[in-house]
């Protein structure tokens, strides 16, 4: 048996490409708005999850400093994934389930300006094969999206309309840090950054936090009038040597959107970690995502990346569809790996 | 990122081309530009002017120095409003004696000590030295005055988000004032 979980607060900070704030510091008014919108106690959380990386802002125990935005003396119960925060939600989804506590906060944060991503993420691939290769995110993303290409499963034009899409959807989204009006056809005059990948297939390097709060079913009905419930959630992981998966496929998405229920009724709307934009496709194939559900009405992954928080960021902005824009059920995705190695889908509803 | 300078070079030494390939070595180094935070530059304005500056949480009256933006007990926020001027006398509370280990990269060599302070009329720096006295006479309740780096050679460029206070370009250090120890009673509470 599963009990139901709802999202009752949730909030953003602006998506920079490079703050001089610290971690804590922009953190900090994130925590108290989704606290507040979520109108409880900051002292009656009974569980607080984060997900963050220490290598991104390269400081050793960077994730402890940011507890300082939570508020944790005297003690409180708490965890830590070197991971998205979607995953942190996941964790405290879990904890929820025991029953014994109502209410849990979860953010995510990163600052990934003071480090070069590309020399950064090679460390997290085989120590023997791909590190020492300098095999980064933008790479690996390409041959993806070489692999879609060869076997004609999107086209350079798609690709450009996905990205000319997600900016102008972020145009007024005060989170987003890339928006405009762009024209397809140009942009595909631009040239490539990373053959077949154009600076616009690729996400912008970012700073920033989301957090949510998490309630069980009686305290999110006395808390809030729209909670938005958490009807599916499952995560799934491919095999980490990128060689040796199909890159024109995710089986880990299609298989966490089937133990979510994402097929199981109309969805409205798909908030999505599609990082590049020929991943947005292959996410909606895997995920049976037709032509009627809107995508990324907030711009997504293209327009605003600050990892380990992107994902929950997907969170905020599907809670945000249902909560203040009267959707019903809305799929939120992460992912976490390169090229769609790790997918964690869920399915939301409002009442 | 590839760094082919090995710290201890193996090349010299003789290799087999037909053993087995039991390991590798990878060395590599990651680097790091960050911003200075606005608190933490006023901190450092402060430093050249030789004042020693912290916020002072406005609820719970603890002093933050350098200051942080926020109070992690409260959790309320510090603007310039709640910025104090802090003493530049005090007491050491407590201090730690550091041996180093000559890993790569380790540019001490000899014993040497860091402070933790509690400043007169309130506030607490860590991370502090004391120029000149001996590791072993370093003791919690000493009282020591400030010694700025002096006009022309002070400066701020190792104070980041992260350096906690330390700022050896601009303070070389305290040195002890001679007073009688401060009675344990002053500060057994504040340890840090």
């Amino acid at each position: 048996m599963v009990n139901d979980i709802a999202i009752v607060g949730y909030a953003q900070s602006p998506s920079w490409r490079a703050s001089e704030l610290t971690e804590p510091q922009f953190l900090f008014p994130v925590i108290s708005e989704a606290i507040e919108r979520a109108g409880v106690e900051r002292r009656e959380i009974g569980f607080t999850c984060a997900g963050s990386c220490d290598y991104l802002s390269g400081q050793t125990f960077a994730f402890v400093m940011n507890l300082e935005a939570v508020g944790a003396w005297p003690p409180i119960s708490e965890s830590h994934v070197e991971m998205d925060g979607a995953w942190a939600l996941y964790e405290a989804w879990v904890r929820l389930q025991h029953g014994d506590i109502d209410t849990a906060l979860v953010f995510g944060s990163g600052k990934s300006s003071p480090g070069k991503p590309a020399e950064i993420y090679p460390l997290q691939m085989d120590p023997y094969t791909l590190t020492p290769l300098g095999a980064d995110p933008v790479s690996l993303a390409a041959l993806q999206a070489r692999a879609m290409l060869d076997a004609g499963k999107i086209t350079e034009r798609e690709m450009a309309e996905i990205a000319a899409r997600s900016r102008k959807s972020a145009i007024g989204n005060p989170y987003a840090q890339v928006s405009g009006d762009d024209d397809p056809e140009a942009l595909l005059k631009e040239p490539y950054v990373t053959a077949p990948l154009r600076r616009h297939d690729l996400p912008p390097i970012s700073d920033g936090a989301c957090a949510i709060v998490l309630a069980t079913a009686d305290k999110a009905k006395a808390l809030s009038k729209r909670p938005v419930w958490i009807r599916g959630i499952d995560h799934r992981i491919d095999i980490h040597q990128p060689g040796m998966r199909d890159l024109t496929e995710s089986p880990s998405t299609r298989l966490a959107g089937k133990k979510a229920g994402v097929g199981d009724a109309k969805v409205d709307v798909a908030e999505l970690s599609a990082t590049f934009s020929h991943q947005e496709k292959l996410l909606c194939e895997e995920l049976g995502l037709g032509d009627d559900v809107e995508i990324n009405p907030s711009g997504g992954a293209l327009a605003a990346n600050p990892v380990m928080a992107v994902g929950l960021a997907r969170f905020a902005e599907a809670a945000r569809q249902i909560a203040e824009h009267g959707k019903h059920r809305v799929v939120a995705h992460a992912t976490s790996g390169q090229a769609l190695q790790q997918n964690l889908v869920a399915v939301l509803e409002g009442d | 990122m590839t760094d082919t300078k090995q710290p201890d070079s193996k090349q010299d030494e003789a290799v087999d081309p037909n053993a087995p390939i039991t390991g590798m070595d990878y060395f590599m180094k990651l680097e790091y530009h960050e911003l200075i935070c606005p608190v933490v530059r006023e901190f450092a304005d402060a430093l050249m002017e030789k004042r020693l500056i912290g916020h002072k949480c406005p609820k719970c009256s603890l002093i933050y120095s350098p200051p942080r933006g926020y109070c992690p007990i409260c959790t309320v926020q510090t603007t310039k409003a709640d910025e104090i001027e802090m003493q530049t006398r005090g007491i050491v509370t407590n201090y730690t004696v550091v041996t180093p280990v000559q890993y790569y990269g380790q540019e001490e060599t000899e014993p040497f000590a860091k402070v933790s302070l509690q400043l007169d009329g309130g506030g607490n720096l860590s991370l502090q030295d004391l120029p000149g006295v001996p590791v072993e006479q370093v003791r919690s309740g000493m009282r020591v005055e400030i010694v700025w780096a002096p006009d022309g050679e002070r400066h701020v460029d190792d104070v980041t988000n992260r350096s906690w206070g330390s700022a050896e370009g601009a303070i070389r250090g305290w040195k002890p004032t001679g007073e009688p120890d401060a009675d344990p009673s002053e500060y057994s509470d504040k340890v840090f």
